[in-house]
């Protein structure tokens, strides 16, 4: 367990001629739990994206856990949910259990309706449930294979206070299973209560900034 | 790539070029049947020698970009299908001219005027993508796969508008082939036309081949420029 | 369940709640074939040339529909997204996308058939059974080849006009194919009539699918 979760290296992106990312040095370690903040257009979505598999950065290597085959271990919640608007909610995290070749998809899709509090829409489509509920739906998805790197960007936004408690609580289980996390937020005050590393993107570059404990 | 390469290039083209004007406009009888508008071909087939031989230097350089991922392919492919573009219109444009008093029409389903159609469509649809896209490894790595897909569609468009042709009752007596080179001095003609032509392609690719490495040159730096002020 | 029996089915599933892809490419082979006999003149309008070829017409269009919307669903809420980070590979992404396109495109072609017989006065015979094998290996080719383009279309600012100014120069020498094969077969001609036009359709498809089985990693690598 010497290989840390994620590692990138010398990242750089650019579109075009504009420098969106700068030689970014990054890693995160199983059990740990990484916030980077930055304002918008700091280049925290694009970095998300490169760290996910999802861009392909300009220079510069991404590797989870030591290689750059690792899609199966990576779970991932961005802007957009993911989910099929036109399927229901069991169905889309059927789908999404069966496409990571889970036992069971149904049965899995099921209990974790339950543990997002969504039992009650298990046969609700997609379009017709709020975007509250489906924020917490796109984190059922993101975590139904139990990943070992869970990349979340800005997952607190359009979730009300229980639902930002219930994403705390999943982060919290997926740390206690030894699986690396790592958020994107405009501030960390959702964050209290938990250990964390924090970063800064600025205009391109990833800073540390301290390692800090928000009492909560 | 080197100045003194592309100069010598030039001048190469530019002998042969005259030398070929000389021989298809002076030295070369006029042949038997079809006087003295036959002369185009001497023009026409060796476009048409060069605009396929781009088409395939589109889909070689696409390959080779998949397979290396070096940006010069890329550019390579570019440049490519941009001089063989230019080829191909004047292919379809002399073929048009000579048609005319021979067949009596400007346009004619023939098979090889067909083929060269498809092609020029081809070439266009391809340049268009290229024009649409950003510049990213991406849009790269799309322009190549598309220059590798339309360049394994000639054999099948040759074989299929032949049938199509020969199959289908022939509205006009096409010369297949009949175009009388009984004298030797129009193999010698034809023969020093399709040098001409040969390096003005790729005198004209390398070229353009050069202003696009520039460019990403001067991409590179513009990117540093803005790295180095922004940072510190 | 294997990702691709999962993929076609949820694209099979979505489909049925939708009917968005089918209705449009029925509605849309119905006006040409409707448009080309208004197009050719009476006399024009009768042989089995002009039918094949209205036939084929309406293949080809609705075709391309069909192909920009099997990759378009996916573009709702990201979704392409989530399946390009799944652990599934490119190609049999491409293989289930392919035969949920294949589904949809039956489904207008077997309406444009009728529509052909009823439009040019032919009748419902054998000939029209010694048919289906032609536009089987038709839908196929074009399937293939236009859900690769489609991908490589979705990377333009142009478009859904990409698309038919991909595929229609790269899809003729499958056209001219069909469209004779189906002409000979409609004629009352028996099936080695058409092998010519056979051969040139099982080439063009192996062709395709063998490139887009090998060749959509790259187009579908990533999402800007």
């Amino acid at each position: 367990m010497t290989q840390p979760a994620l590692a990138a290296h010398g990242v750089a992106m650019t579109f075009g001629v504009v420098p969106v990312l700068r030689n970014v040095e990054f890693e995160l370690w199983p059990g740990s739990l990484v916030a980077i903040s930055g304002v918008n257009g700091s280049g925290k979505s694009t970095l998300v994206k490169i760290f996910a598999g999802l861009l392909r950065p300009t220079s510069g290597s991404v590797a989870v856990f030591g290689t750059s085959q690792a899609r199966r271990r990576v779970g991932l919640v961005s802007h957009q949910s993911f989910l099929y608007p036109r399927l229901t909610a069991a169905e889309n995290l059927e789908f999404y259990a069966t496409l990571y070749g889970l036992g069971d998809p149904r049965e899995r899709a099921m209990r974790w309706l339950a543990r997002i509090g969504l039992e009650g829409f298990a046969d609700y489509r997609v379009r017709t449930i709020s975007r509250g509920n489906e924020q917490r739906l796109a984190l059922a998805r993101a975590l139904i294979g139990d990943p070992d790197l869970v990349i979340m960007d800005e997952p607190f936004t359009a979730l009300d206070a229980d639902g930002v408690s219930l994403a705390k609580d999943l982060i919290k289980a997926s740390l206690a299973r030894g699986a690396a996390v790592l958020i994107t937020a405009h501030g960390t005050d959702a964050l209290a209560g938990l250990d964390f590393e924090l970063y800064d993107l600025r205009a391109g570059r990833l800073e540390r900034r301290r390692v800090e404990r928000i009492a909560g | 790539m080197n100045r003194n390469f592309i100069a010598m290039l030039g001048i190469v083209t530019a002998l042969l070029m005259v030398a070929a004007l000389y021989m298809a406009f002076l030295y070369v009888p006029n042949e038997a049947t079809q006087g003295i508008v036959q002369r185009i071909f001497y023009f026409h087939v060796p476009c048409a020698w060069v605009a396929f031989a781009g088409f395939g230097l589109v889909a070689i350089a696409g390959a080779l970009y998949l397979w290396l991922g070096d940006q010069i392919w890329d550019d390579l492919g570019q440049a490519a299908a941009e001089t063989g573009m230019v080829f191909c219109t004047l292919v379809l444009i002399t073929g048009s001219i000579w048609a005319k008093p021979i067949w009596g029409v400007w346009w004619t389903w023939d098979s090889r005027l067909t083929t060269t159609l498809l092609l020029w469509l081809m070439y266009g649809g391809y340049l268009m993508l290229r024009a649409a896209a950003d510049e990213t490894p991406q849009s790269a790595r799309v322009a190549a796969v598309l220059g590798i897909i339309a360049a394994l569609d000639v054999p099948v468009v040759i074989v299929s508008v032949r049938l199509w042709r020969t199959i289908h009752p022939a509205v006009l007596v096409t010369r297949q082939g009949g175009h009388g080179l009984e004298d030797p001095r129009m193999v010698a003609t034809l023969l020093v036309a399709m040098a001409a032509f040969t390096a003005l392609f790729a005198w004209l690719l390398i070229l353009r081949l050069a202003t696009l490495r520039t460019r990403a040159r001067l991409n590179r730096l513009t990117l540093e420029i803005a790295l180095a002020e922004a940072g510190d | 369940m294997s990702a691709f029996a999962a993929i076609l089915r949820k694209d099979l599933r979505l489909e049925l709640r939708s009917g968005e892809s089918t209705i449009a490419m029925v509605a849309l082979s119905i006006l040409i074939l409707v448009v080309v006999v208004f197009a050719l003149s009476q006399a024009g309008a009768r042989g089995t040339e002009a039918a094949a070829g209205a036939l084929w017409i309406a293949l080809l269009f609705s075709g391309m529909v069909g192909a920009t919307r099997a990759l378009g669903a996916e573009r709702e809420n990201g979704c392409i997204a989530g399946l390009l980070i799944a652990p599934v590979d490119r190609a049999t992404l491409y293989l289930a996308k392919l035969a949920a396109a294949l589904v949809f495109m039956a489904v207008a072609e077997i309406a444009a058939v009728i529509l052909m017989v009823l439009f040019f006065n032919l009748s419902f015979d054998s000939g029209l059974l010694r048919m289906v094998p032609i536009l089987a290996l038709g839908l196929l080719g074009f399937a293939a080849l236009a859900i690769m383009l489609a991908a490589i279309a979705g990377h333009t600012r142009l478009g859904d006009l990409t698309l038919p100014m991909l595929a229609v120069p790269i899809y003729v020498p499958a056209l001219i194919a069909g469209v004779k094969a189906s002409a000979v077969l409609l004629g009352g001609a028996p099936f080695g009539a058409a092998w010519t036009w056979i051969r040139i359709l099982i080439a063009f498809d192996v062709i395709y699918t063998v490139a887009g089985y090998l060749l959509f990693e790259h187009v579908m690598a990533e999402q800007a």
